[in-house]
């Protein structure tokens, strides 16, 4: 501790280098908080996903019979069919375009997870026009509790009368779901169903099923597929785990990710290499002095791993904390709709960031402190 | 002037190799910025790329009014002859109306990497080879009209498991052999075709999504919008095929040609502190050169100027460095994203994207020391050690 001030005193021996290396590094670490953190979103994702629930949807694309629940729910190992259909459409300007999840009654013991009250559910079920609003849909639209709205959707959800609006009206704001990145909005399946066109009655997007026995998942959700591959409308199931799983986009994100993280450490680990070497060059001198009067090669070694780790250490925690305050701006810069997964900065991206930059730093002042181990201190003086 | 300008810069550089780690620091900074933005940024291309190339200026796309996919266009079979008999679309050599009707729907694909996706299957009429010139066989045969048999593009082929010829599809009414490979060099070569007709019946379709025309010319756009805005029976929107997978294409890689943005101009600016850090410290170890010169009589300007050209020097053979490290490790190879199938692509016009920022870096970088370099009293820095 007492050795602080020594340390301290060195890194701001030239202040402007010191500033400048210090706000690269905490770039580099902002970039890592972002990419490990988006990896740590991942990771959260498919752990938080519940192993007891599959989602089945058509095989080839168009909409269920609804009566396929009562099917589902025969096969052995189901505990409850619910379903949901997405209305497509826009508020006001093509721009904003919105979907609308509508959902069967029993989707609430589906998913009682959501952060949704009876009571809530109970006034969507009650006044089929309502919808319960998440909090950062109702801030995008600025609704408000009673507000009403329409939805103007493509033809093929056109309604009974010919029309392609559909009105709506704020029940409640309720909060965010953590892997429905844009928000979303929650309205009531039978007047979706009641209101289009008579050919689409009955009909419905996707099957979200319950099962009793989580070991059974994957198996039942095989079954779910076998049972109705030569029907007229064949299903395609997946576990809720797969489905939350990043890599179902063909593309190893994660691996991407840590690319890009690595090739932001390979430019630190430069930088600081870089600078220490020549802090070191130009005090050589005073490590001298310091070892002359009886600094150990230990202590003198020490000190310029502390000198190298300041910036390092500092930098690595401005950068995550800067990729914090990014990944709560984040949500106004990308479309919504996208459902791009915002990063999150839990301990173990801080961990790992104290950890990259510890051996950033240890690697950068090895070189100068094997320097500093081998010099000769009458010629160092000498300033030879 | 200019003679003042090279001389300073020709000692500069002599003095490089005694400043290599250093000088370092800006040519590894640039080249880990533009490899790591280009190589992100080659993932949005590519599936832009993708999309642009299958939309042909010479070509029509007809979709259910307010549309903006595919998927979501209805046009019944009531509508579709008064499509095709529209003016404006070229006519083969039967006289027969080159438009194509098509369905397209999702199907379930097992990725060789062993993850569950899908694809687009998508049905092509009898006029679908006329509209589409650009598909050929590669391998087997074409489908044949009414018989239930599917051909695949080469990069479903490569990427999805059971995707070769003699293969079978799994579809609602039996199993369908792929008898045919075809390449079109754009977004249709991860997709899989079929004979609409057949198709629409397996699969209890009873419209269309799309119709697909190819123009007499490409200025008979107007004359064939006309008629068709103007028919009372239709409801559709008219789209110039290559301004719908424009947008189309924007709209499917915004976001992620964003992400590429916004990790490339973060570790820009870190890139930046490192090379002002550089520069600096190039003009204090030179100080005393610099004051030399400027005691013999050499302007402010030259020994400026200087500066800035070695920092954009060591900037563009970084980014040049880090763009080659791109290229090599992405342009070409196949990739998949969700349900597109794509090459990725390291352009020129994006190495040139990734010079032009490392000359912004360099530019901003250099400009601060060099202005301390020139500034800096002559007597001051002959004393200084």
């Amino acid at each position: 501790m007492k050795y602080l001030p020594l340390v301290w005193a060195a890194v701001m021996r030239k202040p402007v280098r010191a500033i400048l290396t210090l706000l690269s590094v905490m770039l580099a670490f902002t970039l890592f908080g972002l990419t490990i953190g988006m990896n740590a979103t991942f990771a959260k994702l498919k752990e938080e996903a519940r192993d007891d629930r599959i989602f089945a949807g058509a095989r080839f694309g168009g909409m269920l019979p609804v009566g396929m629940a009562r099917q589902i729910e025969s096969i052995h190992g189901v505990a409850m069919v619910a379903h949901s259909n997405n209305l497509f459409g826009y508020i006001k300007d093509p721009k904003n375009r919105v979907f609308l999840q509508m959902n069967d009654e029993k989707v609430p013991q589906v998913n009682p997870e959501w952060p949704i009250t009876a009571e809530q559910w109970k006034m969507v079920r009650d006044d089929r026009r309502s919808v319960l609003v998440s909090q950062r849909q109702a801030n995008r639209y600025h609704f408000k509790v009673g507000d009403t709205f329409t939805v103007i959707t493509p033809p093929i959800q056109k309604k009974t009368d010919g029309s392609n609006n559909w009105e709506f009206k704020v029940a409640a704001i309720t909060p965010d779901i953590s892997y429905m990145t844009a928000g979303y909005m929650f309205g009531n399946y039978d007047y979706f169903d009641k209101g289009r066109m008579l050919v689409d009655q009955g009909k419905t997007g996707i099957f979200r099923v319950k099962v009793n026995d989580p070991g059974r998942n994957a198996e039942i959700a095989e079954e779910i597929d076998s049972k109705f591959a030569n029907s007229a409308t064949p299903l395609q199931s997946i576990t809720e785990k797969a489905a939350f799983d990043v890599s179902n986009t063909g593309m190893d994100i994660a691996a991407v990710d840590r690319e890009v993280a690595l090739a932001g450490m390979f430019m630190v680990l430069f930088l600081t290499a870089n600078g220490i070497a020549q802090a070191v060059r130009e005090r050589i001198a005073e490590f001298a002095t310091l070892k002359t009067i009886g600094f150990s090669d230990r202590g003198v070694i020490g000190l310029v791993f502390a000198e190298a780790a300041v910036p390092c250490l500092l930098g690595a925690a401005m950068g995550v904390g800067l990729a914090f305050v990014l990944t709560k701006l984040l949500p106004s810069l990308i479309p919504p709709g996208d459902g791009v997964p915002i990063p999150v900065m839990t301990p173990m991206v801080l961990v790992w960031a104290t950890l990259c930059a510890a051996i950033v730093a240890f690697a950068s002042s090895a070189l100068p402190a094997l320097r500093l181990k081998r010099m000769d201190i009458a010629t160092a003086l000498s300033g030879r | 002037m200019l003679r003042q300008i090279f001389i300073v810069s020709a000692i500069n550089f002599k003095s490089l190799g005694s400043r290599f780690w250093q000088s370092m620091v800006i040519v590894v900074g640039l080249a880990a910025t533009v490899g790591v933005m280009l190589s992100m940024l080659s993932v949005s291309a590519g599936m832009r790329d993708a999309y642009v190339k299958a939309g042909d200026p010479g070509r029509a796309i007809v979709v259910s009014k307010g549309s903006d996919q595919e998927g979501t266009s209805v046009i019944t079979r009531a509508m579709a002859p008064l499509i095709i008999d529209a003016p404006g679309i070229a006519k083969d050599k039967d006289g027969k109306a080159l438009a194509d009707r098509g369905i397209q729907m999702g199907i379930p694909v097992l990725r060789k990497d062993g993850s569950k996706g899908f694809t687009t299957m998508r049905g092509l009429a009898d006029k679908g080879p006329g509209v589409r010139p650009e598909l050929h066989i590669v391998q087997g045969r074409m489908f044949q009209p009414g018989k239930r048999e599917l051909i695949v593009g080469v990069g479903a082929n490569t990427l999805f498991q059971h995707m070769n010829v003699g293969d079978k599809v799994i579809l609602p009414d039996g199993q369908w052999p792929i008898v045919g490979i075809y390449a079109t060099g754009d977004l249709l070569e991860g997709q899989v075709l079929g004979d609409t007709e057949t198709l629409a019946a397996a699969l209890h379709r009873t419209a269309y999504n799309t119709v697909l025309v190819r123009l007499a010319s490409p200025s008979s756009l107007e004359a064939f919008k006309k008629a068709l805005t103007t028919n009372p029976a239709l409801s559709v929107t008219v789209e110039r095929h290559s301004d719908w997978y424009k947008r189309v294409g924007n709209q499917n890689t915004f976001t992620l040609a964003l992400l590429g943005y916004i990790v490339g101009a973060v570790m820009a600016i870190g890139a930046l502190f490192g090379c002002l850090n550089t520069m600096y410290a190039a003009v204090s170890t030179r100080g005393r050169e610099i004051a030399t010169l400027r005691a013999l009589g050499y302007g402010a300007f030259p020994v400026a100027l200087s500066v800035i050209i070695e920092a954009v020097l060591l900037s563009v053979t970084g980014a040049l460095i880090g763009a080659a490290i791109a290229w090599v490790m992405n342009d070409g190879a196949q990739g998949v994203f969700g349900n597109t199938v794509f090459h990725l692509s390291v352009s020129p016009a994006q190495i040139k994207l990734g010079v032009s920022w490392a000359i912004v870096v360099a530019l901003l970088g250099g400009l601060a020391p060099s202005i301390a370099a020139a500034r800096r009293p002559i007597i001051d820095a002959l004393r200084a050690t």
